[in-house]
């Protein structure tokens, strides 16, 4: 027997083809269509967000002083520029007509941007720019601001995720495995942690700590990620404790494999599923916490923006430039909504008996 | 019974012990301090206004006199409101807090079982699709995100509401919908989804089909036997809700412009007011602890599966 014998038969002799638990879990989570779309809106995304410097956006920091506040268009720039300058004009003539002659020169200067637009339709490239989402007070591109912000806005949620796996992975594990007196030691310092008011801290770290001017990301990722591990390590450990126990296990262990090779070799690849579904959940709740101090403005600051800092920006302008709050708040909420959905789809294909699907 | 409460009791002791002492040693060894703007205080003000409140004393002496004070309830000055203690502006700003949490909660409470039971009778039908993209949407999207778009819609366009403020009175309620909506509407979806769940557990259950074999009529079966069991992990889950209504409300209180205490917590930390933080964080954290508590206990009357020990 000097070959291994790779291929499973059944009763009769035929070959099975074995499925693995990903494979298994794929085929559920194919079936589940709202999952699927959610899956390729957040890989559109992502593609996005990563290729944005050599994509053909415009640079959201180009400031264009003729084309401020321009409304969602697929048209020309330079034409929306000038019907905008035409229905000031006409508001501009009906007020001085009823007799406000000190808005005289306004008229006038707007007539003369009127004239110096419209020689310059064709002959200024800029005018052929197309803003899809529109533009801000300083005629910066929506589009390409709102695609900077959710690279931000990802990389939050990105980072944050990634340290409350790795810190609550390892000591979940730890914990679980050694049990004892670390254990019960760890659980105690989780359960404190757990009764914080931590949103609170989190805004007095950085009310406190961030100096203006300077970008203050650092102290956004210590903030969030201080408390974001409890839950992974308190599931982590659940899932060795009832594992650590069982016959592989012990069977590892006669083999001489030390804890460390148990933990991360044979026990953590059970805890696997959990761990992928908490990724993707978590994901979200981060880019929103990360928001949501930007939205109060203690998060990024200028000239870094996030979707939280837009959508702060765009609500104080909605009632006349609606989009600018609109534009980051819905792509915000498409991508929050597919990672929920996406989050759920992947629980449900990973671990179908779950008790507590919600 | 009885010992299991007074444990709970005690144990929350070093609770609160712990979130005093780390809010104020994060606070004070923070760069900066509450008098440091840009306007520049002549040194022998700055001197006198460290000594009136008693900053220019070391660090362990002012924590034990802060400890001593608080547990008298005196939260001292304002650093920033000079003519106000801090007793007094929570005291103004709690009552308008709570009022809106409580009734947002209620909302989204009573809106998220009634939505829950309607989607799982109706399990797999398009009632129960619709009601569950409603409670993914109610999930996904951040409150700073539906407050002004309800503005916009409701108040800007149509007129209907209020744009912001707090008005007592009659008007009141009618200024108090568009953030109490806005604030329920994550908890209405979350509680729904939650209660959602749970019936359909408890629909499958033994003692469920038993009830239908014996002949009872469908009505008595949902109210008496499924809404018992499967309402349980609602309350339990309130406990949670609470301390993220109170973390929404910063939101919330900050784009309704409502006098309450979630702004002034944004403002006090801007501002440094370190006594005014100080004493937004404990109420706060006690208002937190409190609820998890009473949660806790209702739950042990309400499920008699849960022995206290």
């Amino acid at each position: 027997m000097s070959r291994k014998i790779s291929k499973t038969v059944n009763e009769f002799n035929q070959q099975l083809k074995p499925i693995s638990l990903w494979a298994d879990a794929w085929k559920r989570l194919r079936r589940n269509r709202m999952a699927l779309i959610s899956l390729w809106i957040v890989v559109f995304y992502a593609i996005i967000a990563l290729a944005a410097p050599i994509l053909p956006f415009f640079d959201y920091r180009i400031q264009n002083l003729d084309h401020t506040n321009l409304p969602p268009s697929f048209r020309p720039a330079g034409q929306l520029a000038i019907e905008k300058l035409k229905s000031q004009i006409t508001i501009l003539k009906e007020r001085v007509d009823s007799g406000m002659d000190t808005l005289k020169p306004d008229l006038e200067r707007a007539e003369q941007e009127l004239t110096v637009a419209k020689d310059e339709l064709i002959s200024n490239p800029e005018n052929k720019k197309v803003y899809i989402f529109g533009t801000d007070n300083l005629g910066r591109d929506m589009l390409a601001k709102t695609i900077y912000g959710a690279r931000i806005s990802m990389l939050v949620g990105f980072i944050g995720t990634l340290t409350a796996v790795l810190v609550g992975v390892i000591l979940g594990a730890i914990s679980g495995y050694v049990g004892g007196w670390l254990d019960n030691l760890l659980m105690r310092f989780v359960d404190i942690m757990y009764g914080l008011p931590y949103m609170l801290i989190v805004i007095i770290l950085m009310a406190m700590f961030r100096k203006e001017g300077q970008s203050s990301i650092v102290i956004l990722f210590v903030g969030i990620a201080l408390v974001s591990w409890l839950t992974i390590a308190r599931v982590v450990r659940g899932q060795i404790i009832s594992l650590k126990n069982s016959e592989f296990v012990e069977a590892a262990r006669s083999m001489g494999a030390g804890p460390g090779r148990i933990i991360f070799r044979h026990l953590l690849p059970n805890a696997l599923g959990v761990i992928i579904v908490f990724t993707s959940l978590s994901l979200p709740s981060f880019i929103m916490n990360e928001s949501f101090l930007s939205f109060l403005g203690m998060g990024v600051s200028a000239p870094l923006s996030s979707w939280g800092s837009l959508v702060s920006e765009g609500a104080n302008t909605m009632e006349l430039y609606p989009w600018q709050l609109l534009a980051p708040a819905i792509e915000m909420t498409i991508f929050l909504f597919c990672m929920n959905f996406l989050g759920d789809g992947l629980r449900d294909a990973l671990d179908p008996q779950s008790k507590n699907r919600t | 019974m009885s010992k299991y409460i007074i444990r709970r009791l005690l144990s929350l002791i070093p609770t609160m012990f712990i979130i005093v002492t780390l809010s104020f040693f994060l606070i004070r060894f923070a760069p900066g301090g509450p008098f440091s703007s840009e306007k520049k205080v002549p040194e022998q003000v700055l001197q006198n206004l460290m000594r009136k409140y008693h900053m220019d004393e070391p660090m362990g002496k002012q924590y034990l006199r802060y400890l001593g004070d608080v547990l008298r309830g005196d939260f001292g000055p304002s650093f920033r409101y000079r003519d106000s203690t801090v007793n007094e502006l929570i005291a103004d700003s709690l009552p308008n807090s709570i009022v809106l949490g409580t009734f947002a909660l209620f909302c989204a409470t009573l809106a998220g079982i009634g939505v829950g039971i309607i989607s799982s009778l109706k399990q797999n039908r398009w009632q129960d699709y619709t009601a569950m993209s409603i409670a993914v949407v109610g999930i996904s999207v951040p409150l700073f995100v539906i407050g002004p778009v309800l503005q916009l819609v409701f108040a800007m366009k149509l007129h209907w509401l209020p744009l912001s403020g707090w008005i007592t009175g009659r008007d009141g309620l009618k200024a108090m919908v568009l953030p109490a909506l806005t604030l329920s509407f994550p908890y209405f979806a979350y509680i729904a989804r939650l209660s959602r769940a749970s019936l359909l557990e408890v629909l499958r259950s033994d003692y469920v089909r038993t009830a239908r074999a014996k002949g009872l009529p469908e009505r008595v079966v949902i109210v008496k036997h499924v809404l018992k069991g499967g309402l349980l992990p609602i309350v339990s889950y309130l406990g949670p809700a609470f301390s993220g209504i109170i973390t929404g409300s910063i939101v919330v209180e900050s784009v309704f412009a409502i006098p309450g205490v979630g702004r002034i917590f944004v403002q006090s930390a801007l501002n440094r007011d370190y006594t005014l933080i100080m004493g937004e964080v404990i109420v706060y954290s006690l208002i937190l602890v409190a609820m998890n508590f009473i949660v806790d206990i209702v739950y042990g009357f309400l499920d008699p599966r849960i022995a206290y020990k």
